[in-house]
């Protein structure tokens, strides 16, 4: 059985569990770094720090009317503003019924000192009554840790006593470990998103334009039961010589660019990239293509694809506890032949959680010394994804996520299909 | 307005006598520098999507929520340049330089040289940015050592209130996507279908007309006739029943302009009930609507708004009675606790919410978008192809 910490990971989520550890983790953090609060404001630390549903909003919107979270030190649960008050977690608002929606047509009676209504910091008057609220609620003189910290929002804590540091150790420190209900959350999302992938790719034909296919998914994972969209669909066709593609400021490959209503042509080749949340956490899908009635990869992309393949399964094997990542950066660039195989602008692999992408961030320009520094730990996440590329033929890329466990690493990814490239590695 | 946009099998099609996306750019990067010029700022780092979107113009990969800010795109006041980051030229347009992007990376210290390279940065005085966090100070101090930090958001707010004929066009596009992606949604509506397959049915049609990256996941919230009345954005797997009311509220982007528009329809046995007589809260809802178009003249202030609305029965929905609308939502707000000091100026695109709590009859919303001052005489026009009143006639069932 995988085990982190000795605790197995649950089929399903128990997110009330989920967020007292999470709960426990940011007031050890906020020990450790001497802070009295933070303050969270970003879409992913409100995730972490509260568990509250909201649906997926344009960032300007989701900017402007916040959700803030509030994490006293030693309070029991944290405090919550919010649009979406009917997603509040039921912690927050005892009396509440149902934990999302009111089924019984109870009257909405929030516990007010916990769960309080939408914050606009980006407003003067926002801003003054944001701050008011949380110095009623932190000592006088409290160092508080915060994400963002817009124009009004200066001005009001200006006026208080209360000193502003960043909230990053804190955020960084909580969320790079998983527990094991997180690591579910993570295997839920993923199993979603492929299961509403099987619906896209019946329907990947030449002729077919990017926005059918994202139609066609959207409105699937709205039917399976996702909570949000993280990221707009991709399904970039990838050219078989950098040079093809659009400019780009390193020479390297142009990717991911946003999907329009091009329509797919026969032998074009997609790479499919994307995200969604269940339970906060981000799934993370990629897969290589062929745009044909009868796709067969050539001998060159089946080459690629067996390349691919063996980094991944070998980075797999060699993660574990204790092994830093600079170790699966050399791993990865040997099996490929000496070549770095990822984008220069990107990872061989990426941590997932309530963000898309967050720690680790394994082989960035952050460098060697980072990575060497970088030693994987129980409840850490890896999304693989290297790509494996030769000019004149393309590349593949697909993506990958296992979570490092006591004694190595498991899958999070599900059974999704290679296909058109073999299961059986060639 | 014209609705500038067509919906054609696979997708949009944008028509001859659309908004001028090209001028538009132009106009809005020489607002940009001019406001810069009227405040003397000598440089303007931006953060945020719409940020960029406004000053380039430039299609931006779309991810939900909010996140830490950082510089995107940096307005130089003695080159006239913007810098943007971004690794490639995908979806830039040409007004900005390929020699303008400056790559994105992981590393703080990479950041900091790319921008501290900029031409026109290391000497600047005043540096405006449009929101912080706890570490940006230093790090503008870091790149442009002589220079004091002011407030770029409040700049570019200014600027982009007031929207020009194409920016309302790019809006009444949206609207007209979104009222399509709304009757959608509204021919789906029956017994037994639930509120998360409705939510769908309108992401499912945004995408397949092209427009898939939506403000928000809209609402759909139902309640029986034995239930009070809440607006709720989280949808759920509750199924529908006759005689239930369902808040449907959706949205979409053109050019990365917000449009949209919300109504309530009753659940009949086969589709959406159909009543000579709308229910008195529709009528109360429209009352509503009357009030609040009436009160968002030239001039009027936020509380002006509120009072309105308090006068004509109307209840403050938890989002608020009016949301600046433009690159999604945007100031001026009036909503519980904020808003009051705001004044409406003459081309503000506003969304205003009716929503009427009656004690006798339930629930009922309506949202729409209003140009402000669009008539010599400070009033407003309705924006897009909805009817501006709120609808008293319930939509017909149709065979999509």
């Amino acid at each position: 059985m995988a085990t982190v910490d000795g605790v197995t990971i649950p089929e399903v989520a128990d997110r009330a569990r989920m967020r007292r550890e999470r709960h426990a983790r940011l007031q050890a953090q906020l020990v450790a770094h001497d802070l009295d609060a933070v303050l969270l404001a970003g879409s992913a630390n409100v995730a972490y720090a509260v568990g509250a549903d909201a649906p997926a909003s344009d960032p300007a919107r989701s900017m402007l009317a916040r959700q803030v979270a509030l994490v006293v030190r030693d309070a029991a649960v944290p405090h919550l503003r919010t649009p979406y008050p009917e997603g509040a977690p039921v912690e927050l608002d005892p009396d509440r019924v149902g934990p999302v929606a009111y089924p019984e047509g109870a009257p909405v009676e929030l516990d007010p000192d916990r769960v309080g209504p939408v914050a606009y910091p980006d407003l003067e008057d926002g801003a003054a009554d944001l701050v008011a609220w949380v110095a009623e609620r932190v000592p006088p003189g409290a160092r508080v840790g915060i994400d963002e910290v817009t124009h009004p929002m200066q001005r009001a804590f200006a006026a208080t006593s209360i000193t502003l540091e960043s909230a990053q150790r804190v955020t960084t420190a909580a969320r790079v470990t998983k527990t094991v209900d997180e690591l579910a959350c993570i295997r839920a999302a993923e199993a979603l998103t492929e299961a509403a992938m099987v619906d896209a790719l019946a329907a990947l034909r030449p002729g077919v334009r990017q926005n059918e296919l994202t139609a066609i998914f959207l409105r699937r994972i709205f039917e399976l039961g996702v909570e949000n969209v993280g990221v707009d669909p991709i399904w970039q066709p990838i050219p078989r010589f950098k040079a093809d593609g659009p400019r780009t400021v390193h020479g390297d490959l142009a990717f991911p660019t946003a999907s329009t209503q091009a329509t797919l042509a026969e032998g074009d080749v997609i790479w499919n990239d994307t995200g969604l949340h269940v339970g906060g956490y981000a799934s993370d899908f990629g897969r290589t293509w062929i745009v044909s009635d009868d796709p067969r990869p050539t001998a060159a992309q089946l080459a690629q694809y067996a390349t691919w393949r063996t980094i991944v399964a070998e980075c797999k094997a060699l993660a574990a506890p204790g092994v830093d990542t600079l170790q699966l950066c050399r791993l990865a660039t040997k099996i490929n032949g000496g070549t770095r195989p990822w984008l220069a602008h990107f990872y061989l692999a990426h941590g997932i959680g309530t963000s898309s992408a967050e720690l680790p961030l394994v082989g960035t320009d952050l460098g060697e010394a980072f990575d060497e520094r970088q030693v994987l730990g129980p409840g850490m996440v890896l999304v693989f994804e290297p790509v494996v590329w030769t000019e004149g033929v393309g590349g593949y890329r697909a993506e990958e996520i296992v979570a490092v466990t006591d004694d190595g690493t498991v899958s999070l990814s599900g059974t999704f299909p290679w296909a058109p490239f073999p299961e059986e590695v060639p | 307005m014209n609705a500038s946009v067509a919906v054609a099998p696979g997708g949009i099609v944008p028509l001859a006598d659309g908004p001028d996306l090209a001028g538009l750019r132009v106009r809005r990067r020489r607002r940009v520098f001019d406001a810069m010029a009227a405040h003397r700022v000598d440089v303007l780092v931006m953060g945020r999507p719409a940020e960029v979107a406004y000053a380039t113009g430039t299609r931006q990969l779309w991810l939900a929520g909010s996140r830490p800010f950082g510089p995107a795109a940096i307005a130089v006041a003695a080159t006239g340049r913007i810098h943007l980051l971004g690794t490639s030229d995908d979806g830039v347009p040409d007004d900005v330089g390929f020699g303008d992007l400056f790559a994105m990376s992981w590393n703080p210290a990479h950041v900091r040289a790319a921008v501290a390279a900029l031409p026109g940065v290391a000497e600047a005085r005043r540096v405006a940015t449009t929101s912080g966090t706890v570490g940006f100070e230093a790090f503008i101090r870091s790149v442009a050592p002589d220079a004091v930090l002011v407030d770029g958001a409040a700049l570019l707010d200014a600027v982009r209130r007031v929207k020009d004929p194409d920016e309302v066009g790019c809006i009444a596009a949206a609207t007209t996507l979104a009222a399509d992606a709304l009757a959608t949604v509204a021919a789906h509506v029956a017994p037994g279908v639930s509120e998360r397959e409705l939510l769908a049915v309108y992401l499912g049609r945004l995408g397949e007309l092209g427009v898939p990256t939506p403000p928000t996941e809209g609402i759909v919230c139902a309640w029986s006739p034995d239930e009070s009345p809440v607006l709720r954005r989280v949808a759920t797997d509750r199924r529908l029943a006759v005689g239930d009311r369902v808040v449907l509220d959706v949205a979409a982007n053109v050019a990365a302009y917000e449009g949209g528009v919300g109504t309530t329809v009753v659940v009949g046995p086969d589709g959406i009930a159909v009543s000579e007589t709308p229910p008195p809260a529709a009528r109360r809802a429209a009352s509503v609507y009357d009030a609040l178009a009436a009160a968002c003249r030239t001039g009027a202030s936020g509380a002006e708004v509120r009072r309105a609305v308090v006068a004509a029965g109307g209840t403050m929905p938890p989002e608020g009675v009016l949301t600046g609308v433009g690159l999604g939502v945007e100031p001026p707000v009036v909503a519980p606790g904020v808003g009051d000091a705001a004044v409406l100026e003459a081309g503000m695109v506003v969304a205003v919410s009716a929503w009427v709590v009656d004690a006798d009859d339930g629930g009922w919303f309506e949202r729409r978008l209003l140009r402000v001052g669009a008539h010599e005489d400070g009033s407003v026009a309705p924006i897009g192809p909805v009817a501006a009143p709120p609808a008293p006639r319930p939509w017909r069932k149709t065979n999509r």
